[in-house]
């Protein structure tokens, strides 16, 4: 049967909209389930003012039938067959008539009891109770309250609509009773509407200019923008953020072309387009890569009539691109060398001093990684950039547009005839900003990225701020994941630890923890941003963790050894491999160190198992050096019948001393190539679970 | 169409809507919710509904006269109402319709815009209002003043009136509008934005400055201990203008704008507490 919940809410930001919709799905979902209440669907729809489920659910419970056991049958009913006091006593006691009495068998023997039919409950009764809940249990990133009520919630809570069946199902929550109304567009259609199933509801709402999914909302948009722009041989200059907030942020779409003059043209397309997007929430139109003076604007609004909506954002573009080419105008005048200086007076943050502070910083480590990452040729113009990268916070552009830092500082590098390297180094040394964001492309712009990236968390880790939850403050996830996609992508071969060694020694006295608490505060992040980002590739878990127990240090192995258990788990060798390899590990678990000595050996497959390894030992050393796993892993699997028959024939724990530490000595020294590879012990196996003790 | 006909229809429309309209208050402010008639009307629990103009100043955004957008001054009307009604978003639509704007013609949204003071200690939840795109309102659910939680919650709307006033005469500069029938706001106010942006960013002494940042806090620490947290609170007022003026001036470093806003806002703090104690909330 249909369900269908609207919960109407003053307009709500897009990015609350997106988690509350499927949180409340979720939680409603684990409701129904706890309550053994059938669900053949659930989907979530949303406006910025609507949150709304629609589901087909079962009418009720299923009946729960039941078993209550008495007395053994030998002491319930006399040899004539008459009940006795047992028997009798067992029925009063709850309350059902001693006919009613069966015998039942369970695996102790014969026993009188009664069965029990537990009515399940109607679907709607229990809704009642599990809609409130799972609406009262969303939380959001900033909750508010509003009027008298002691609800909180994102915005204020103005109405909800909750149908089973076509029937209202009741419930209050905080003084707003459930209903089986709303209303349409609040500007346009005001009007209450009462449907009696979902079908209604969408067809009366759109009718009132309410489309209830955001995907048909946002295929609106695309379609009008491409009628728009088709006949104009002109493109949208892609923002899918910009594309998904307009998208919650209208319940009904409609989408103008407006102009501007060309005048502006003479301003870069970062920054038209920007104060576009943030000025005015509007985006920019392109031909080829060419800005053209034309912008896309989409209004709540079935369609602008008399062209008030049009000229009223022309209007507010005008303002918006005039102040954008003082600020041009105006910053170019001052070079950023000038500039460099009023960086002392911009706070980085209160312990770790100015932006002057950190720039001195990110050149001393931009020129250690260009000694270590083949930028000799490029370390004059990428420590140029690093003196020069913060400059712009400096400059109006960044005051009004902050999203525009490193872009413009970039842009008025290159303006002011600095070297191109510099410019671009500039320009992109926030990169990548996401994950699905590009690094850098070029080599000064990734050698910079990554100094800043490190400072910023070696600093805000060393002066004791932590990073816990949601409450991430200087975008530490970020950065580190930004500085591990820039070494893979760029396949820097970097020492970590000396990496961090030399952030902290440019730090000097500044930081307050200890050194080794910080970097290992800082690895463990690492690690932990390591994981979150192979997770996403879908490798297993416990390859994750096999990977980054093989040491850490350095970024890019940990991430080769991770691809090489990853593309070797389907081979035949692996599992067994695993399991040789954990027993190697158990037989070494507390045992003093052994001594190799080659003249001791005394049975054949020991000799034999050592010359294997005395072979993989040469071979996989410059393959490990080369970061080359998987070759390294297939070079040890050759160890496999060297040991499968060394555990066979040989008793490590041998009674004589010396034979007993020279085979541990064996066994150490292979441990030691492999504890290069992975910690296997890490690695789940399907054999051990079926093998394991029960 | 006139500046002036915008405010009295503005009034007209609160005050039937049950507001006392609040005079103007006499002291530099930077907002209109930094007044008594805000600040001590979101405390405590006593219901209130108030509207008022407040010209507010803002010694940064100076230009000397020459942006057609941008002035040190300018005016805002303001309304609170405790605690905040269910259908408040819709009055404030009607406010709009009743200024004769058919915003079945127009664009009118809602953007989320999260409000706060760090100064004054106040913080809340709600969104800047645009109107084909042109910001003209500030729409806020406090949540915190002085640094305490208020309840019940009141709604601040706050009207950028010169915004508005461009809006309905499509005017693009602010110089352009009429406040009355025949003076425009360039006589009134274009030589008070000249000669001010020199003031704020060239003339004013920094050196009094920093004295009467330091005299004010000193006598709103005297009068909290003397309970008169009504006068102390003005002197707040006074200390946050100047931080102002000394900020036009780049007479401000880092560390010091951090501690000069956490020394006003303990002040404010102070204020609020007491305030609070006194109308015995709870």
């Amino acid at each position: 049967m249909e369900f269908l919940l609207e919960i109407n809410v003053e307009e709500m930001p897009s990015s609350h909209v997106r988690t509350a919709i499927e949180d409340l799905k979720e939680r409603l979902a684990k409701e129904l389930a706890a309550a053994k209440i059938a669900v053949a669907s659930l989907a979530a729809l949303s406006t910025c003012r609507r949150l709304i489920l629609v589901g087909d659910f079962a009418a009720g419970q299923a009946d729960r039938e039941g078993l209550v056991t008495g007395p053994p049958k030998a002491a319930a009913y006399a040899p004539d067959g008459s009940p006795t006091p047992a028997a009798l006593g067992f029925a009063r006691s709850k309350g059902i008539d001693v006919a009613q009495l069966e015998i039942v068998t369970n695996e102790r023997g014969e026993y009188v009891g009664f069965r029990t039919v537990e009515k399940g409950k109607p679907t709607a009764e229990v809704l009642s109770r599990a809609v409130p809940q799972a609406i009262l249990s969303l939380s959001f990133p900033k909750m508010m309250r509003w009027g008298t009520g002691s609800m909180k919630f994102s915005r204020p809570v103005r109405n909800i609509l909750c149908l089973f069946d076509g029937r209202s199902v009741p419930f209050e929550i905080d003084g707003l009773t459930a209903g089986n109304t709303t209303t349409g567009h609040k500007i346009r259609a005001p009007r209450s509407v009462r449907p009696a199933s979902f079908a209604e509801y969408k067809a009366a709402l759109r009718e009132a200019l309410v489309i209830v999914d955001a995907e048909e909302r946002r295929a609106m948009i695309l379609a009008q923008i491409e009628a728009l722009l088709a006949p104009l041989k002109a493109q949208l200059y892609p923002d899918p953020h910009l594309l998904h907030k307009l998208a919650n942020d209208v319940e009904c779409p409609f989408v103008f072309l407006g102009e501007f003059s060309e005048d502006y043209l003479s301003l870069p397309i970062e920054v038209l387009s920007t104060a576009m997007r943030e000025g005015l929430k509007v985006f920019s139109v392109v031909r080829g890569a060419k800005q053209i003076p034309l912008f896309l604007g989409v209004a709540d609004s079935p369609a602008d009539a008399k062209g008030f909506i049009r000229k009223g954002n022309e209007r507010v573009l005008k303002a918006r691109l005039e102040d954008a080419r003082f600020f041009w105008d105006h910053d170019i005048k001052t070079s950023l060398k000038k500039r460099a200086p009023a960086l002392k007076h911009v706070l980085f943050q209160e312990k770790l001093g100015s932006y002057d502070d950190k720039t001195q910083r990110l050149k001393k480590i931009v020129a250690y990684l260009c000694g270590r990452a083949d930028g000799e040729k490029i370390e004059k113009d990428a420590i140029l950039a690093a003196e020069l990268c913060k400059t712009d916070l400096v400059t109006d552009m960044v005051r009004e547009f902050p999203s525009l830092q490193g872009k413009v500082g970039g842009l008025y590098a290159r303006a002011e005839g600095l070297p191109e390297t510099v410019a671009a180094a500039i320009y992109e040394h926030y990169l990548p900003m996401s994950l699905e964001d590009t690094s850098p492309a070029s080599l000064a712009g990734a050698l910079l990225s990554l100094a800043d990236k490190l400072d910023s968390i070696v600093g805000v880790v060393g002066v004791g701020i932590q990073t816990t939850g949601s409450s991430d403050p200087f975008g530490l996830r970020r950065n580190a994941q930004g500085v591990c996609k820039i070494i893979l992508d760029r396949k820097l071969n970097l020492s970590f630890p000396r990496l961090l060694d030399k952030v902290l020694a440019v730090y000097g006295e500044r930081l307050k923890l200890p050194p080794k608490e910080i970097t290992d505060y800082v690895s463990e992040f690492f690690a932990n941003r390591l994981r979150y980002l192979h997770e996403r590739q879908g490798i297993r878990y416990d390859l994750i963790n096999a990977g980054l127990g093989g040491g850490f240090e350095n970024i890019l192995y940990v991430h080769l050894r991770i691809k090489a258990l990853d593309a070797l788990k389907a081979s035949p060798q692996f599992e067994p491999f695993i399991l040789m390899a954990k027993r190697v590990n158990n037989i070494l678990t507390g045992q003093p160190a052994g001594s190799l000595n080659a003249d001791l050996f005394v049975e054949k497959e020991e000799r034999e198992l050592y010359s294997a390894f005395s072979i993989v030992k040469e071979n996989v050393a410059p393959m490990i050096a080369k970061g080359d796993f998987a070759q390294a892993q297939k070079m040890v699997f050759r160890l496999q019948p060297g040991l499968n028959a060394f555990f066979d024939k040989v008793l490590v724990m041998a009674k004589e001393t010396k034979l007993r530490k020279n085979r541990l000595g064996l066994l150490q020294a292979i441990r030691k190539i492999l504890v290069q590879m992975a910690d296997y012990s890490q690695v789940v196996v399907e054999g051990e679970k079926a093998a394991g003790p029960r | 169409m006139s500046l002036q006909n915008l405010i009295l229809n503005l009034q007209k429309f609160w005050a039937d809507q049950g507001c006392y309209l609040a005079p103007t208050y006499d002291l530099e402010v930077g907002a209109g919710t930094m007044t008594p008639d805000t600040f001590f009307r979101v405390l405590g629990e006593r219901p209130w509904k108030v509207a008022y103009v407040q010209p507010s100043r803002r010694p940064t955004d100076g230009r000397y006269g020459e942006n057609p957008n941008r002035v040190q001054k300018h005016h805002q009307f303001q309304v609170i109402i405790k605690p905040s009604p269910a259908n408040i978003q819709q009055i404030y639509i009607d406010s709009l319709t009743a200024l004769g704007i058919d915003l079945r013609d127009h664009d009118l949204r809602f953007d989320e815009d999260d409000w706060e003071s760090p100064t004054i200690g106040a913080w809340g939840v709600g969104w800047s209002v645009h109107l084909d795109g042109l910001e003209i309102s500030q729409f806020t659910y406090f949540q915190q003043a002085g640094g305490l939680d208020v309840f019940p919650i009141p709604v601040e709307i706050t009207y950028g009136i010169e915004r508005l006033e461009m809006f309905l005469e499509e005017k693009d500069s602010i110089y352009d509008l009429q406040w009355s029938a025949d003076v425009t706001y360039g006589d009134l106010r274009l030589e008070e934005e000249r000669q001010f942006s020199d003031y704020n960013f060239n003339q004013a002494t920094v050196k009094s400055l920093q004295e009467g940042f330091a005299l004010a806090e000193k006598e709103a620490a005297q009068l909290l201990g003397k309970g008169l947290f009504l006068p102390a609170y003005d002197m707040c007022l006074k200390c946050s203008h100047a931080f102002n003026l000394l900020d036009a001036r780049g007479a401000i470093s880092v560390t010091e704008r951090v501690k000069m806003i956490a020394q006003i806002r303990a002040l404010v703090n102070q204020v609020a507490t007491k305030f609070v104690g006194r109308e015995g909330r709870g």
